[in-house]
């Protein structure tokens, strides 16, 4: 028996809630929790966890594209089956993670992983390039300034080295989204890509009235920038509209989240910015956010060259000019900002200089500052 | 057969990075669908922007979350993806699977959806991606009965909430982040599948100071595990360490050329509160002044761990820049303890606390961070009915423009003026 | 005099009747009865919704709620190019 459409609420089962944790989780995670004394990584992508039992936990991390199939899954199942006792999990940044109990199970395992092509690239841990936390892009979203997923197979591909050694100063946390929500929370992420619009919303007004709630798109822009406004749609009929005061559109798109009829999607329009320099744990430094670096880059699909450039960039000059444990962040903030833009040979443009709220904040009011490329003019 | 060229997705089948579009090619072969997932994505790839419109109304019956509609503008070129709708399906703490609950979840989406999916999304839900509206009561049924499992929220919901892996497998776990995730998930069901609140509310619970899930950086309730005696130290190992024995940060530099392993330069250097130091061999730390931020028990994990009275410490408020900037989590409660005997009533406490004064002043489409910032922050925490302290803030307020209250003030604020001319002539 | 949960529901439909745009915030709700905390109201809302006397409708970020019968469905079954 299954869902029944002429009885839709019969034997209805509602607010289940997931599966309890612990009836999904190896045998030996099971009986070894909070009992852990330290872990180590043994090589790229191979961890092992020591219990004070002795029981040891040998952990495979392989990265994943994120967007994956059912066969890709039921792949990752049958690994779990033939090496794991059939459990596996995932990471928050996208990576899966095998899990065994012995050395010898887990060389077998990596043999195995190793066997199947670039499936499942084994890294993604320690001072290394881990998975692209990203959105949905082009391939599910209504708002998006630009892909996700091909941006992040693109920079994935330039950076491979890095995901699978652990040679950098410290981690390197990339992200993407997809617009300004930004679903992925890129905002404190050591290196952020970001699709921006830079067009205005344009007025539909064949359907504003019947898809907007007017009132709904006038709150929802932040800076008051439409208002209420009679127009003529297509059949010469007046409606009732809005107008969109285009100097003070921030191109935020929340307009267009809560009404349909003022779409800003444009292919020249959108494009990718570059944000660095973000950061979530506490070690060492406070959280920290990520900072505009790029304000755009073009939208050029297949592969976003120009994007790809930009971050190699900042990922190799950072690799060779950061200290130990020093997130790009604190490499930053250490060297300054000037010698960021100097080194990294990133153009900076008025575009990097906050004029929003609590801009003040970002401005120097200091006579402290280091001579750069950047004070030529003044000093040459 | 391809149903659609693809050249320009073709190009990201080259490269060592897993490849989604070979991905989708392969379950092409058995869900014909996916070539049309392809043949826009190749248009869009042309066009240079999305063929993706706004969700409509889609849902099952009685939930305001955990599905989110979706149509192509395209569906005449591509009947495959005229309906997109994703199922957000709500993960277990900690995100382990069973193959079977896993191969079980498959089946489903083979019979009733396009046969991709995201593991995960941001919040931390499974994402099924792309179904047709008449799919989705019976996939509710089938999830339901058959996986006896649920979906996830959405909307101005309480979103699924979401953790570390905890102690499950990390010895630096203050608190059980599965088991408290897994518990107020249980406890909040009607918050999370139906709309609460001016907008959305995220929990995420990171057991240590690291903050695996960036609970700090994008959830309205942050749990962040701590403790508050001393960092446990075993000097045998601190030596190991020293001696070049053990690794450094537990190996995660391994492939770099950083020389041998320098205690001073690498720890008590780096310590933001220069509170350690070394006396003949053995390493001294002033706990009174250790702020408690992981760096010193990251890079010697086999010689050094949190202390043993754990707890966590709550931050609320966090969100992405929509609209008026990114703001963090701001710390409000120093030390709860986390307590299953209890079911976590500490913890309750202080969410109710919250949701009660936010649903009543919070403006619609404000996060609770929004409402902090515009009502200030002495208001909120004599809300929550916590003493403001000096940790609440980084630094004191540099500007005098203090917001006294008239009881606070000897004789109020009702003078006489006629009084006052009396001894001062205007 | 405290109101009934069936006065509350009659205020709400009364209230999601007249209002002049038919999507409603929870918050417009809070008013049908001023003496209930914001998450009874919620609750009662939520359960008109499970009757099928109001319904929820989302923008994806924002869930709000309607009558029925003052819901276009713009996309429909048949889509619209």
């Amino acid at each position: 028996m299954g869902y029944d459409p002429k009885n839709p609420m019969e034997g209805r089962i509602t607010d289940l809630g997931p599966h309890k944790y612990d009836t999904m989780m190896p045998p030996v995670i099971i009986e070894n929790k909070g009992k852990w004394l330290y872990h180590e990584i043994l090589e790229p992508g191979v961890l092992v966890h020591v219990s004070e039992s002795g029981a040891e936990c040998y952990t495979v991390r392989v990265g994943s594209p994120r967007l994956i199939s059912i066969e890709h899954i039921r792949e990752m199942c049958d690994i779990a089956d033939a090496h794991c006792e059939g459990f596996l999990r995932f990471t928050t940044r996208n990576n899966a993670e095998f899990m065994t109990d012995s050395k010898e199970k887990c060389d077998a395992l990596i043999a195995d992983l190793k066997g199947r092509g670039n499936k499942f690239p084994i890294g993604g841990t320690g001072a290394c390039v881990t998975n692209i936390v990203h959105t949905q892009g082009w391939v599910h979203c209504h708002t998006p300034a630009t892909d996700a997923s091909g941006p992040v197979k693109a920079v994935m591909d330039d950076l491979f080295e890095y995901f699978g050694s652990m040679k950098l100063p410290a981690q390197v946390r990339i992200a993407l989204a997809c617009c300004l929500n930004m679903c992925g929370a890129v905002h404190a992420s050591d290196i952020a890509l970001l699709g921006v619009h830079r067009k205005p919303p344009m007025i539909d007004n064949d359907r504003i009235t019947g898809v907007c709630e007017i009132p709904l798109a006038i709150s929802a822009c932040p800076l008051g920038a439409v208002k209420p406004a009679k127009a003529i749609n297509s059949q010469g009929e007046e409606v009732k509209s809005v107008k969109v005061n285009a100097e003070r559109c921030m191109f935020c798109g929340n307009c267009y989240t809560m009404c349909p009829a003022m779409p800003l999607a444009d292919p020249d329009g959108d494009g990718m910015a570059i944000l660095v320099g973000g950061k979530v744990a506490n070690s060492r430094s406070a959280p920290k956010f990520s900072k505009l670096v790029v304000p755009f880059l073009p939208n050029t699909p297949p592969r976003w060259p120009e994007t790809v450039e930009v971050v190699h960039r900042i990922v190799h000059v950072y690799a060779k000019d950061a200290r130990k444990y020093e997130r790009i962040g604190e490499w930053a903030e250490r060297i300054g900002w000037e010698k960021f833009f100097e080194k990294c040979e990133i153009p900076f443009t008025d575009k990097s200089v906050d004029d929003y709220r609590l801009a003040y904040d970002t401005w120097r009011t200091t006579a402290a500052f280091k001579y750069t490329s950047h004070t030529d003019a003044y000093t040459k | 057969m391809a149903k659609h060229d693809t050249p320009m997705l073709d190009e990201l089948e080259k490269g060592p990075w897993p490849s989604f579009v070979t991905d989708l090619k392969r379950q092409a072969e058995t869900h014909p669908d996916c070539w049309d997932i392809l043949g826009q994505l190749e248009l869009s790839y042309r066009d240079k922007i999305t063929h993706w419109k706004h969700g409509g109304i889609v849902g099952v019956f009685g939930y305001g979350g955990g599905i989110v509609g979706r149509y192509s503008d395209v569906p005449k070129q591509f009947p495959g993806v005229e309906h997109f709708h994703t199922v957000r399906i709500a993960q277990p703490s900690g995100m382990y699977y069973s193959s079977k609950n896993l191969r079980g979840l498959m089946d489903l989406w083979d019979k009733y959806g396009s046969g991709m999916t995201n593991m995960h999304g941001s919040t931390g839900d499974m994402i099924l991606l792309g179904t047709r509206t008449e799919n989705l009561e019976p996939l509710f049924w089938d999830l339901t009965h058959d996986l006896k499992q649920d979906l996830g929220g959405s909307g101005s919901n309480l979103r699924t909430p979401s953790c570390c892996l905890g102690e499950s497998r990390c010895e630096w776990a203050c608190y059980d982040a599965q088991d408290l995730c897994h518990h107020l998930t249980m406890h909040y069901q009607d918050e999370i599948h139906r709309p609460a609140f001016p907008y959305k509310f995220k929990f995420k619970f990171s057991a240590c100071a690291n903050d695996c899930v960036a609970a700090i950086a994008r959830s309205d309730f942050a749990v962040i595990g701590t403790w508050k005696d001393d960092i446990q130290m075993d000097q045998a190992a601190v030596k190991e360490y020293i001696a070049g024995n053990y690794p450094s940060n537990a190996g995660a530099h391994k492939d770099g050329d950083w020389g041998a392993f320098d205690i001073k330069k690498e720890v008590i250097d780096l310590c933001p509160t220069e509170c350690m130091w070394m006396e003949g061999d053995e390493l001294k730390i002033d706990n009174s002044e250790c702020n408690r931020c992981m760096h010193c028990i990251n890079v010697m994990p086999r010689a050094l761990r949190p202390g043993k009275e754990k707890g966590a410490t709550i931050c609320i408020g966090a969100k992405a820049p929509i609209l008026d900037g990114a703001q963090f989590a701001t710390m409000i409660i120093p030390f709860i303890k986390i307590s299953k005997e209890s079911e976590y009533e500490e913890v309750i406490d202080v969410i109710e606390k919250i949701w009660d004064w936010w649903m009543e002043v919070g403006k619609n489409r404000e996060r609770v961070g929004e409402t902090m910032q515009r009502i200030g922050l002495p208001t909120f925490l004599s809300v929550m009915e916590v003493e403001p302290i000096p940790q609440h803030v980084k630094e004191p307020r540099s500007n005098p423009y203090v917001f006294w209250k008239e009881e606070e003030i000897p004789g109020g604020w009702e003078r006489d003026v006629v009084e006052f001319r009396k001894k001062h002539a205007a | 005099m405290a109101m009934s949960i069936e006065e509350v529901e009659a205020a709400m439909i009364a209230k999601a009747t007249k209002a002049p745009k038919p999507q409603l915030y929870i918050k417009d709700f809070y008013k049908c009865d001023p003496d209930r905390k914001p998450r009874e109201i919620k609750n009662i809302a939520n359960k008109l919704v499970s009757k099928g006397t109001l319904m929820f409708w989302s923008s994806g970020s924002t869930t709000m709620y309607a009558l029925p019968s003052r819901i276009k469905d713009e996309e429909g079954d048949e889509g619209i190019n």
